[in-house]
């Protein structure tokens, strides 16, 4: 048997006898789910060019590190909750001086203290059950990220979810985490994901985020892991009427990375802009997946997703937009493009379009391209020489998604990120 | 390669072709400091591809030929490297850069330079002052220095961006090709103005150009006329004027005709 998959029944057969029956049952469901599947292959069309032979040989411990519960250290500001090796850690948390009424704690605590209020939401999660990983976070998560934004509070501070990874020993951190924004309210989220440490780990994240009606959320998701990790982050967004959501991601580490992305408007006039940043070198595999679901009539869609691809790693784009039948005046745009930096890295793209509406404006377009040897020779016969032109013209590239990114200090995060990451980064520190 | 006493650019017999087409048959020139040489042709002549080989571009291949910049072996220097020697190519269709500022751009060229010359680099607050200082002379609005490298920009800003570039690194070569296309005649007035105000006696200007209204702004000293990939006739200002009345069909049928 697959040692990855032994390891999980494992896990399984261990129960919270203290949570609720719902929630057992919930649990088992869900595990039973993963297990009649097993890990996709490169068979299943959905992961095709993500082959997670490699972590099919790795046995992790799936059980959250045991944590300290002290409560987070009073006075400073802001809000920040960490999570470390699958727990969230109160002790390093942050979560003073927040708008009344604005909702942050852990699953965990919100499971240990109210678990019926969460019934009625994580039941939703069921309808994850069928993707593999999905599956996988509802029936092994122990803790994630509970937030509630009341109706019509407009949250300034950016709340920011760290998940670490401290790396000691094989291990993988399921996280299931839930978003609400009511109402006319806005919300920032930050959503980071790092490690440390040579073992191999997974990280393993379901983020949920609601979006009422007419609410504005900005979402970041900077994936920084490290060499040795695996990382499969699923965010399943559903936007009500006239809300408005930017998520943008970042994806710079890992050994093998999937940002997934499913969005449901289910809302009239509802719009959403996906961003997707990636950048590989060495032998990195980094996989962005969007499932856009046009349910409800004039929605809008804004896709970008750029890939930057070094060494002989590999970056791909699959992205399906879906408009059904009622969704009259869909307006969806979809651009994928890659820039190769070396002739042994290699981007795959991959759009779908299934339209059941006739009075729609679909589009998708995109390139794979190399850097231009018109501009390289430019700067160069301005002084500037190859490799810092090379760089230059790299974060060029990248940077038109990097200066979207709002407010600033998530965009000089994302910024920071992505130079150390360019070849000749550390030149380009003003660049910006 | 030896230098000759007193001449900043040598080309000799310089013979080179893109995709497998060859341009330049032999081409001959001298340009010593302080001069200006406007070097004129109809479409096709190869007066583009000889600005394109000075500066470097790789896709460019000479085939035979030297050339001598102050006693070094130019074609063995990358693009890089010609620029910290003091070589300029104003482009006739300047690059758009998105995502690279235009002062950014221009502070890392100023400061390759600088270093390539063993010279200290300008931080941010010192290359502004010079930046100011030279925008004044194309007339140049500062909000384009907070713009991508072109990007946007029209016919006259980028030509006026090419002739900034060329006042900031201060060559010793300046090669400005077609920097009239494409202007009105103020744009035109504005950027030989800037041309004009960066002659000096140590500064050499080969100045292409289709048209000889760019030569009324820009007096040269020297005037060449290129067909078929070399130099057919050449003369001084007063050449300009004749192909201006009498075209480049007759000119060519001129005197130099007969070189071999």
């Amino acid at each position: 048997m697959i040692r990855f998959e032994e390891s999980v029944r494992a896990a399984l057969a261990v129960r919270d006898g203290a949570e609720p029956g719902w929630l057992q049952g919930l649990r088992r469901r869900a595990g039973e789910r993963f297990l009649a599947q097993g890990l996709p292959t490169t068979r299943h069309e959905e992961w095709r060019y993500t082959s997670l032979a490699g972590l099919a040989q790795l046995a992790f411990e799936h059980r959250p590190a045991p944590a300290s519960t002290a409560p987070a250290p009073g006075g400073e500001p802001g809000c920040r909750l960490v999570f470390v090796d699958g727990a969230f850690r109160p002790d390093r948390s942050r979560l003073a001086g927040l708008p009344p009424g604005l909702r942050v704690t852990s699953l965990a605590a919100a499971l240990a203290s109210e678990p019926d209020r969460l019934e009625a939401r994580l039941a939703r999660g069921g309808a994850f059950e069928e993707h593999p990983f999905g599956a996988l976070a509802l029936a092994l998560a122990r803790d994630g990220a509970l937030v509630e934004v009341p109706s019509g509070l407009k949250v300034s501070e950016p709340i920011e979810l760290l998940f670490l990874h401290t790396g000691a020993e094989p291990r993988a951190a399921h996280y299931l985490s839930l978003v609400s924004a009511g109402e006319g309210s806005a919300l920032t989220l930050l959503e980071r994901h790092a490690g440390e440490g040579a073992a191999p780990t997974l990280t393993n994240s379901l983020l949920e985020v609601v979006a009422g009606p007419g609410a504005e959320v900005e979402h970041l998701r900077l994936q920084e892991e490290g060499p040795a990790a695996f990382h499969l982050g699923l965010l399943a967004l559903r936007q009500d009427a006239k809300s408005r959501v930017a998520s943008r991601s970042v994806s710079l580490g890992g050994a093998l990375a999937r940002a997934e992305t499913r969005a449901l408007l289910a809302g009239e006039g509802a719009e959403c802009v996906l961003d997707g940043l990636y950048l590989g070198r060495g032998r990195q595999l980094l996989d962005q997946v969007v499932h856009l679901d046009h349910q409800s009539p004039r929605c809008t869609s804004r896709e970008r997703f750029k890939g930057i691809l070094d060494g002989e790693s590999r970056g791909v784009f699959s992205g399906r937009i879906r408009v059904r039948e009622g969704a009259q005046q869909t307006d969806a745009d979809q651009v994928s493009s890659s820039l190769l930096l070396s002739d042994d890295a290699q981007a795959d793209a991959r759009p779908q379009l299934e339209i059941l509406a006739d009075d729609v404006k679909c589009s998708h377009g995109g390139a794979i391209g190399q850097l231009s040897e018109e501009a390289l020779f430019y700067l160069r016969s301005r002084g500037i020489d190859r490799a810092q032109a090379r760089s230059l013209l790299t974060y060029a590239f990248a940077s038109e998604l990097v200066e979207r990114i709002r407010p600033a200090a998530l965009r000089a995060a994302a910024r920071r990120g992505v130079m150390a990451r360019l070849p000749g980064g550390a030149l380009l520190a003003e660049a910006a | 390669m030896a230098a000759e006493k007193g001449k900043m650019l040598i080309i000799d017999g310089l013979k080179a072709r893109v995709a497998e087409k060859e341009i330049l048959h032999g081409l001959d020139l001298v340009v010593k400091p302080g001069e200006v040489h406007a070097i004129m042709g109809p479409n096709g002549s190869g007066k583009s591809t000889l600005a394109q080989v000075l500066a470097g571009r790789e896709s460019y291949q000479v085939t035979g030929g030297r050339v001598s910049f102050e006693g070094e072996d130019l074609l063995s220097l990358t693009p890089e490297q010609r620029a910290a020697r003091g070589l300029f190519l104003a482009f006739q269709y300047p690059v758009e850069i998105p995502g690279v500022g235009n002062m950014y751009f221009l502070r890392t060229a100023l400061n390759s330079l600088r270093k390539a010359r063993g010279e200290e680099e300008l931080d941010a607050i010192d290359f502004l002052s010079v930046a100011k200082e030279k925008m004044k002379l194309v007339e140049m609005d500062p909000a384009f220095m907070n713009r991508s490298v072109n990007e946007g920009f029209s016919g006259g800003e980028k030509k006026r961006n090419e002739v900034l570039q060329m006042a900031v690194l201060e060559p010793k070569l300046a090669i400005l090709d077609e920097t009239d296309s494409g202007l009105d005649i103020d744009a035109l007035r504005v950027v030989a103005g800037g041309v004009n105000a960066l002659r000096s006696p140590d500064r050499a200007m080969i100045v292409i150009t289709h048209y000889q209204r760019l030569l009324d702004y820009i007096v040269p000293d020297f005037v060449h006329v290129m067909a078929g990939g070399r130099i057919v006739r050449s003369g001084g200002r007063e050449l300009a004027l004749e192909l201006e009345e009498k075209g480049y069909a007759e000119v060519r049928r001129g005197p130099a005709e007969a070189r071999p």
